[in-house]
């Protein structure tokens, strides 16, 4: 009991350290979101009389004059009771409701890739691991040097090859735009579709670490005694491979994945960006370059939350995948 | 050996179906279709967030298109406003009154008749919500009866006419009126007087479609799509693709537009002026060598503008005026007074050195010119990203090393580089000075040149970034605001004023008329603008000029 409560404080520390860090650290950059919305308006109506600015500064509340701690506790206040405020970027839409509409996508799309990309991973590098010294050796470096590629430069020559070239897939954007979102078959056939580009992108770029780490860890269980005494005992190959050896040598993969589980919130930004996805690492980037303290905080507080989640699942569940470390805790 | 069977079964099922899928949007609705609807990207990136509140800085569209203005001032050509919702307007004779006469045949969509009453709501809630202000309008309306209203303001406004008769968009009284807090309000289902409606929303692409009870009757354009997308990379991906009928930015390779876009075309229009900004204003707290005039003289001949254009802008950039009036659209108004009548498009080495020798700068050993022992350094800043004003940058630097002056690029993130130039900490930046709401110079000069929109160094200034203060200028723009803008014969003495002071001050040093390029899709519309007409500024994000442009397209089948 105590190996959880000392988990539990350290983790409450963690999130508090990341919620001042993410209010304090947007703040410290120059510029602000006014000055940003009058240089989008000056491009994009061409013309700004310096009145606007005055108008500006009174709509989005930034010409306040608050010292930075009462905005602190304020914004700890309100966090807590799930008011993330509003969005300057997209004004006067709550931050919540970006949220809200942004993440589906990224979990869906980067759930699924993330998991595929583990399956096949774990999969090949059993396979691997298990027949180590014959050709299957080479998809180890084959898969590290697309891991090891540029990840935009992978998509970009994806969408160059698949999207543009051969018209396979359509170029961007996370469904087709005549459709209306909602459960009907069309919709959802026109959202697979749309993400096949993506998520492969995600899976060719990432099974690369899972089979290695997997090959790896193959590579010593099967050296170990037991195993030796499997096949002495003339059990099937196949039964060996998953049964004595692969189940071992997932566990620290495994660990991994519920970690990558959490970054999955984070989505990918360059995935997002190259694709038009509407996820959440797209909304990041906009929150970035607006200035826009709001969502910025939202998002990274959603990303904070399922991160330390994450680990903090994977360290309560460890004990129970693997007996020896509840010796020691 | 069962289960490998099954499990090459289930793969090839899934490639049918991935197959199907293929095949299935193998036409890709997205595209510009046949259907003649228009498929225009505006340069948004990421979603759209439903917001249809005219007055609010991120609304994503209404200008023009949904709600209307009296006028429609183009911005480009020196031509009479044209009538949307007012038919007349009228000045008294020192610019405190302005009596508007409106359509009696205008509909709201919703089918009530709009009346003075719509035009006075209007005003009154701009004044009473200072943050739906973005005009700066200071008046008070009145109706007179439903067909006239009058606007009475405390000093002579003339030069205010074309903000509040051309950029306050009508909105109907009687939605409008219950609203609680009409700044904020997105207008879920805006209802106006202009010629296209709301069709449908989605957070990838909202549509417009025509209002067929429009008082000047239906548009020959019956939809309009607004793309999101996640940036410029991905709408010239979008365009090539012929995915877009109209989008504004450059494309690479401008000049073979026609060429590489089948059906598409591109029309450039100088508009913005690029410039070296320098923090010029030693009295206001400018440090830096390009406080003394002859240091900034001697960039503005010692820089080569043809090589400039050439490498930066593929040369789609014009020539530029050193007194900072357009020179096309403002031709009228050009002084004559002017010692030259566009800067030089070639470099004038002679002239830079005799004037910073004439300064008191000797050469150094290194070629490079000092002065009290401190070599002729500047800082230029740069937004990282710009490729375009980066490569004229670096140009620059090498030219002005020929001459003895030692420029230094900087490129900052965007936010840094517009903190230096709101704050005057910066020796030089590269920018672009923008227009004003009606052909008229006097926008321009009253932005960027008067001291009641510039700050001391460490405060904001809004827009005068280069800290010009000059009692003469400041002088003219206010004998400015008390004339007619139609007298032109009493104006032109202080237009005179303006330029050749700005000619002697050089506070941004001016380089080239940048163009803005458009390519839209001339196969499938006919009605663009053209050089010959420019009916409109031709940019897609430009409002209400774009709902101009929508009015005039038709379908070309």
């Amino acid at each position: 009991m105590r190996y959880y409560a000392r988990k539990l404080a350290f983790y409450l520390v963690a999130f508090w350290a990341a919620v001042t860090l993410n209010f304090f650290i947007p703040r410290l950059m120059p510029g602000n979101p006014v000055d940003i919305l009058m240089a989008k308006l000056a491009q994009r109506g061409g013309t700004v009389d310096p009145a606007a600015r005055r108008a500006y500064e009174l709509l989005l509340g930034s010409g306040s004059d608050e010292s930075l701690l009462s905005q602190y506790f304020a914004y700890l206040g309100t966090m807590f009771r799930g008011d993330l405020g509003v969005s300057v970027s997209s004004f006067p839409t709550p931050v919540s409701e970006i949220i809200a509409d942004a993440l589906p996508w990224t979990l869906v799309l980067v759930g699924i890739a993330t998991f595929l990309s583990f399956a096949l991973g774990v999969v090949l590098g059993t396979l691997v691991g298990w027949r180590r010294g014959t050709w299957l050796d080479s998809l180890v470096p084959a898969t590290t040097v697309l891991a090891a590629v540029p990840y935009f430069w992978l998509a970009l020559i994806l969408v160059a090859l698949l999207a543009s070239g051969l018209g396979w897939f359509p170029l961007l954007g996370g469904y087709d735009v005549v459709l209306s979102p909602g459960w009907d078959l069309e919709f959802l056939g026109s959202a697979v579709y749309h993400g096949t580009l993506p998520a492969l992108t995600i899976v060719l770029s990432s099974v690369g670490g899972w089979l290695l780490g997997m090959r790896n860890m193959m590579v010593s269980t099967t050296s170990e005694d037991y195993v030796l005494t499997a096949k002495a005992k003339g059990l099937r190959d196949s039964r060996i491979m998953i049964r004595y050896a692969a189940r071992n040598a997932v566990l620290p993969s495994v660990a991994g994945f519920a970690i990558s589980l959490g970054f999955v919130v984070a989505g990918s930004i360059i995935t997002e960006q190259v694709f038009s996805y509407p996820g959440i690492g797209s909304k990041l980037l906009q929150a970035v370059q607006n200035n826009d303290y709001a969502l910025m905080q939202g998002i990274f507080l959603v990303i904070t939350v399922a991160v330390l989640g994450a680990n903090l699942v994977v360290d309560l569940l460890y004990a129970v995948i693997d007996p020896r470390t509840r010796v020691s805790g | 050996m069962f289960l490998k069977a099954k499990r090459s079964r289930a793969v090839a099922a899934g490639v049918a179906a991935l197959a199907m899928l293929a095949t299935a949007c193998g036409g890709s609705s997205t595209s510009a279709g046949g259907d003649g609807t228009l498929v225009v990207y505006t340069g948004q990136s990421g979603d759209w967030q439903l917001n249809f509140n005219p007055f609010s800085p991120t609304a994503l569209e209404g200008p023009g298109t949904i709600f209307e203005p009296l006028f429609f001032y183009n911005n480009i050509r020196d031509v009479e406003p044209r009538p949307r919702l007012g038919k007349t307007f009228t000045w008294n004779s020192d610019g405190t009154q302005l009596d508007v006469e409106l359509r009696d045949d205008a509909k709201w969509t919703d089918g009530q008749k709009f009346t003075a009453d719509d035009v006075v709501f209007t005003l009154d809630m701009v004044t009473k919500n200072a943050a739906m202000n973005g005009t700066g309008y200071k008046g008070t309306a009145t109706a007179v009866d439903p067909t006239h209203v009058s606007i009475k303001f405390p000093e002579p406004s003339f030069m205010e006419g074309p903000q509040i008769l051309g950029r306050i968009w009508m909105v109907p009284k009687h939605k409008w009126s219950g609203l609680a807090t009409p700044a904020t309000d997105v207008v879920k289902e805006p209802v106006g007087t202009g010629p296209f409606q709301l069709d449908d929303f989605k957070a990838q692409a909202f549509t417009l479609k025509a209002n067929p009870n429009y008082y000047a009757g239906e548009p020959a354009l019956k939809k309009v799509r607004y793309l999101a997308l996640s940036g410029n990379q991905s709408g010239e991906a979008a365009l090539r693709a012929g995915q877009i009928d109209w989008q504004t930015g450059p494309v690479p390779d401008i000049k073979n537009v026609e060429k590489n876009y089948p059906g598409y075309k591109a029309i450039t229009i100088p508009m913005n002026q690029v410039a070296l900004f320098t923090c010029s204003n030693a009295a206001l707290g400018c440090a830096g060598p390009q406080t003394d005039v002859a240091v900034r003289k001697a960039v503005y001949y010692a820089v080569n503008r043809t090589q400039i254009n050439q490498l930066a802008f593929e040369n789609t950039a014009g020539e530029i005026s050193p007194g900072a009036a357009l020179l096309e659209r403002d031709r009228d108004q050009v002084s004559t007074k002017l010692k030259e009548k566009t800067a030089p498009m070639q470099p004038d080495e002679a002239k830079a050195t005799s004037l910073l020798e004439g300064a008191g700068y000797t050469k150094g050993a290194d070629g490079i010119y000092q002065k009290d022992g401190k070599p002729l350094a500047l800082t230029l800043k740069v937004v990282a990203g710009w490729t375009d004003y980066i490569t004229a940058v670096e140009t620059m630097s090498q030219q002005l090393q020929k001459v003895g002056i030692k420029i230094t690029p900087q490129q900052l993130s965007w936010n840094e580089w517009s903190d230096a130039r709101g704050r005057g900490q910066y020796e030089l930046l590269i920018d672009a000075l923008h227009q004003g709401p009606a052909p008229d110079p006097f926008y321009n000069a009253s932005y960027f040149y008067s001291t009641a929109t510039t700050a001391k160094v460490g405060e904001i200034a809004n827009p005068n970034f280069a800290r010009v203060s000059d009692p003469a200028i400041d002088a003219a723009l206010a004998a400015l605001k008390g004339i007619d803008p139609k007298d032109d014969a009493k104006r032109q003495p202080h237009f005179d004023t303006i330029q050749t002071r700005i000619e002697e001050l050089v506070p941004y040093i001016p380089i080239l008329t940048g163009g803005t390029t458009s390519e839209f899709n001339a196969k499938k519309f006919t009605g663009w603008p053209t050089k010959e007409d420019l009916y409109a500024f031709p940019a897609v994000w430009a409002r209400p000029e774009h709902s101009e442009i929508f009015l005039k397209l038709k379908p070309a089948s």
